[in-house]
């Protein structure tokens, strides 16, 4: 399905993507020892875990083959209708989607100013971006329920997607300050003696280059968000608005030890995330516009 | 030109707020319909159970509306904890006497005392677990209706083991004669998560030691006959049971013994279904846990699980009319014969499926044996679950290591034990 | 524009984020620190109160499972960054090459990142156990790695690395494509080999992607709850117990909330150390 999509970006990008167009010898043997090898050995360590979990999924209960024949989706009917996989994946994207566009925006605007700025007050914003990393987030869970509840912000994704956002942030606006440095700001400044205003340069010359560093770090959120188990529980007790970590957690625990379930939940978790980021993976690779940046 | 920039993104903020936040808040009191929350506290293989219930609950009763959620059981006391701290309880929730020490700690409950002395339930329900719930807590009120007891029980596979021990001389015998190693072991030990109820319930099966703490307070856990059983047991491990048990939390341990290379494993009625989906109901039998030299049976009663309303809820006698419904003959009868556990409701105990089932047989068989002494744990002290848990759990794989003598361990854990007997005692003024 | 206006403007954008996190995490931060001078401890209520610095003195006088775990902790993150670092580089350098299926392989190789902690628990588990994983068709149907002392370690790195080497290696991509293709070009014409390309025109110019890549990795496996606590729940007896672990297991278990505000506070100070010296030493973001 979403394979042959990937390999005909993959080839677009093989031929279109000017920094890899440096000379290269043709047959060079090194290249099978240095690249096919250990990419090869690599695979092999990724899609192990992948393929164990896919088999558990598609075989019935009690099977222990390694290669499952007959397969069975009963697991994933057992998910999907039973469990409820249906409304939880549903409420994953949703939480996903914007959880990862208000991070991404936050974060370029927060990045950009971290950049391109030397203001007072920049390296403690710094310091305190990094410090709220340092405490794991289940000790912030009943402060941040009083927050929520006296906001009016429990009980509905509209919490898990503030909340998430603001976990998301500090990280995402470290990382996208980098990312923005890492664009020459003479590329800027020769578009605003142009006579572009700075936003206008900004979108113009700047984002575009950005994209590598979008997708870094808005994948970052999207997957953060998606997997975040602990406030996904804590921050809402309506069993219409969990998400997918909610419903993986169901399938595992005293009483319930259905590897089959536990499995197809994890390949409905799992897929659509690989195959969104299967897809958005070539823009981590630079535009056409890359190659006019003289650095 | 610049602020659109930051109004843009404020605006895309909002938008993802309200958006979100609209249609999805609590649509309570629609057409005077009153809506109550029902925490089930291990959601997941049994929440179409309840569902099943709470459809049978609404048509029975129009005017209330019941709001299921499922608590995946591992964090389901967290859970309580955040929603007491943020003063967002549930109207109805299930909860067991491990933890209702707890919560009423907490006063996030509401005695059921006045509303069962008026229900038609009254009077139906087991007295046993009703005295078990009462003692868990300092002013002996009932915070929680029971609705379902368990037992400890060894399942074991019928094709390699044809008759279950009785003593456990027995059963040592039958383990170490079981094991063909490593293409079969006798027996599985849980060391991971939880191992530490099951180890309580075979030292006190083994020892008949029949209280928790001796006269002066003290905790009887290092009683000797109760070291000798784990000297026994730790000395099974990796002999005539897998090097793996040592990590095994309940999934791991019966995803083991679904493999049919392990011929017992204790856990108690409640995996029921777990063996029927791995062997098949016709492979698999349980045994009550074997008789000590003392020649009585002796068993250290499980948590009772059952239903609470909560002191936040607003709708209070609707939320006790919804915990009467779950206990009632004909729903208790329903959770139980899903779940393969006993009935809390006496009426439902005589259902034709109790005896029907024969390892419910052998439970209901061994708990009404008048022979059988009955071990209560201190539920009603609040550290019991973290001293039995987070505290001894890591020192209990250290015994199976071999890094810890048995001796060492339970004489850790028993002055754990005394120790917060005596304070609490303390701390009640007596 | 006035150059008030223009000096507003760096304070604006952070607007935002800073007001997020002022209402979001600096209130329940502090209160961290202020319960970690409490007793607060929900199984002995009666005990509760202003504490002082008793929990801190318990921590570091009395409490080995403190120590232990500090020591745990550093080897894991020490582990897990060095291995993530260098497999990382290795793989943002192989899928940076160009070849016939590199998006393919590309999407393959970064796909773990997508996966939670608790789904790689899962997953592992499958493939740890003796009794469903993979170690029987190596011929080793009765090795329990995470039961056992000597291999739980490797076991359970080589579970974080499945998962947190493409995170270094999309980093490291997206550093890479930074980097001018010119640069190459000219230090080939200077005759430069493939290593000295590497030394002298990647690793400078990756130099900020790597800092920063390190730094909030660490930060971040040094607060990796989820799988940890999952896969080995800290055990076998503590042994891969790490400083957050055993939070977790004091504050949320023992709902010993008190003296896991102190332990947080502990780990807060040792991050925050360890951050600004490496940012110190690193020279972050000073241009050369």
């Amino acid at each position: 399905m979403s394979t042959d999509v990937v390999i005909r970006a993959g080839r677009a990008h093989a031929s279109g993507d000017r920094s890899h167009r440096r000379p290269r010898p043709k047959r060079d043997p090194g290249r099978v020892l240095r690249l096919y090898v250990p990419l090869g050995l690599y695979l092999v360590f990724t899609l192990v875990p992948f393929y164990w979990m896919l088999v558990f999924a598609v075989r019935p209960a009690g099977s222990t083959t390694p290669v499952p024949w007959p397969i069975t989706f009963e697991h994933f009917e057992t998910v999907w209708n039973d469990i409820g996989y249906a409304v939880f994946f549903r409420n994953s994207v949703i939480v996903g989607v914007w959880s990862l566009l208000a991070t991404t925006v936050l974060a370029v605007m927060g990045g950009y100013a971290l950049s391109r700025y030397r203001f007072r007050g920049r390296t403690l914003f710094m310091v305190v971006l990094l410090c709220t990393q340092f405490i794991p987030g289940a000790m912030l869970l009943i402060p941040l329920f009083t927050i929520f509840k006296t906001l009016g912000l429990i009980n509905n994704l509209g919490s898990l997607i503030v909340a998430d956002t603001v976990f998301n942030l500090p990280l995402s606006v470290i990382l996208m300050s980098g990312f923005i440095s890492a664009v020459p700001f003479t590329v800027e400044e020769a578009a605003m003696v142009d006579g572009c205003t700075r936003l206008r340069a900004f979108l113009a010359v700047v984002l575009p280059q950005l994209r590598p560093g979008l997708i870094a770090v808005g994948s970052f959120a999207f997957i953060h968000t998606w997997n975040n188990f602990l406030f996904a529980l804590m921050f809402v007790s309506r069993q219409d608005s969990f998400t997918i970590p909610v419903g993986l957690s169901y399938t595992i625990g005293e009483y319930s030890a259905d590897f089959g379930a536990l499995a197809a939940g994890g390949v409905v978790a799992a897929v659509p995330v690989v195959c969104v980021f299967a897809v958005v993976q070539r823009y981590l690779v630079h535009g056409i516009s890359a190659g006019a940046v003289k650095g | 030109m610049k602020r659109t920039t930051a109004w843009a993104a404020i605006a895309v903020l909002a938008v993802a707020v309200a958006g979100c936040g609209s249609g999805s808040g609590p649509d309570s009191e629609e057409s005077g319909k009153t809506t109550i929350t029902f925490w089930d506290n291990n959601g997941g293989t049994r929440t179409p159970i309840y569902q099943e219930l709470i459809k049978r609950f609404e048509t029975a009763n129009p005017t209330i509306h019941v709001e299921y959620v499922g608590i995946p059981i591992a964090s389901v006391q967290q859970k309580y904890d955040t929603a007491i701290a943020g003063g967002d309880t549930p109207d109805v929730g299930g909860v067991t006497t491990s933890y209702l020490a707890n919560l009423v700690g907490q006063q996030a409950l509401e005695p059921a005392d006045d509303w069962l002395g008026k229900s038609a339930v009254n009077g139906k329900l087991a007295a046993p677990m009703l005295d078990s719930v009462r003692d868990t807590v300092p002013d002996g009120k009932l915070y929680l209706v029971p609705g379902t007891s368990n037992l400890d029980v060894v399942w074991y596979l019928k094709d390699k083991l044809p008759e279950a021990p009785k003593t456990w001389d027995e059963f040592f015998t039958d383990v170490h004669e079981l094991t063909k190693a490593p293409d079969q072991y006798g027996y599985t030990i849980r060391g991971g998560a939880g191992s530490i109820f099951q180890v309580l319930a075979e030292m006190y099966a083994y020892s008949g030691v029949t209280e928790f703490f001796d006269a002066s307070g003290k905790s009887t856990v290092n009683d000797p006959k109760n070291v000798e059983y784990l000297t026994k047991l730790a000395a099974l491990y990796k002999k005539d049971t897998p090097e793996a048990d040592v990590t095994n939390d309940f999934p791991k341990m019966v995803a083991a013994f679904g493999t049919g290379k392990i011929a017992m494993m204790h856990h108690n009625l409640g995996s029921y279904n777990d063996q029927v989906k791995a062997h098949g109901a016709d492979k698999v039998g349980a045994f009550a846990l074997p008789v000590g030299a003392s020649g009585k049976r002796t068993i250290v009663a499980n948590p009772v699980d059952g239903f609470a309303v909560f002191k936040g809820s607003e709708h209070k006698d609707a939320a006790w009319k919804f915990v009467e419904f779950l206990v009632s003959k004909e729903s208790n009868s329903y959770w139980n014969q899903q779940t393969g556990q006993i009935p809390a409701n006496t009426e439902a105990q005589g259902d034709s499926w109790v005896t029907g089932l024969p390892h419910l047989k052998t439970a209901v068989d061994a708990l009404n044996d008048p022979n059988t002494a009955v071990v209560s744990p201190p539920y009603y002290l609040p550290q019991f679950s973290s001293i039995t848990k987070a505290d001894t759990e890591p020192l209990f794989q250290k015994v199976l290591l071999g890094q810890m003598k048995p001796q060492e361990f339970l004489d850790t854990m028993a002055q754990k034990l005394t120790d917060a007997q005596a304070e609490w005692k303390k701390a009640q003024g007596g | 524009m006035s150059s008030l206006r223009r000096r507003a403007v760096p304070y604006l954008l952070i607007s935002p984020t800073v007001a997020l996190i002022a209402a979001f995490l600096v209130y329940p931060i502090g209160s961290v620190a202020y319960y970690s001078l409490q007793n607060r401890n929900l199984t002995r209520p009666w005990a509760d109160g202003f504490a002082g610095l008793e929990n801190f003195r318990r921590m570091l006088f009395e409490d080995e499972l403190f120590w232990q775990s500090l020591g745990f902790t550093a080897k894991w993150v020490v582990a897990e960054i060095g291995l993530q670092l260098l497999l990382g580089l290795a793989l943002a350098l192989i899928v940076n090459e160009s070849f016939i299926g590199r998006g393919l392989a590309r999407s393959l190789v970064f796909s773990p990142w997508a996966v939670s902690g608790v789904l790689t628990t899962g997953i592992w588990i499958l493939l740890y156990t003796p009794g469903t994983g993979v170690l029987r068709f190596l011929g080793h149907p009765e090795t329990a790695v995470l039961g056992n002392l000597d291999t739980v370690f490797p076991a359970v790195v080589v579970t974080e690395l499945w998962r947190g080497v493409p995170f270094f290696a999309i980093l490291l991509l997206a550093g890479l494509q930074g980097i001018p293709g010119e640069l190459y070009e000219a230090a080939a014409v200077d005759g430069a080999g493939r290593v000295r390309r590497f030394r002298h025109v990647t690793l400078p110019h990756l130099r900020d992607a790597i800092v920063l890549a390190t730094l909030l990795r660490s930060v971040w496996e040094f607060n990796n709850v989820d799988l940890l606590y999952t896969l080995t729940g800290g055990g076998p007896a503590q042994v891969t117990t790490t400083l957050p672990l055993y939070v977790a297991q004091r504050a949320i278990d023992s709902k010993d909330f008190g003296y896991g505000s102190a332990l947080t506070m502990a780990g807060f100070v040792i991050l925050l150390f360890f951050s600004l010296l490496y940012l110190r030493l690193s020279r972050f973001g000073e241009d050369r």
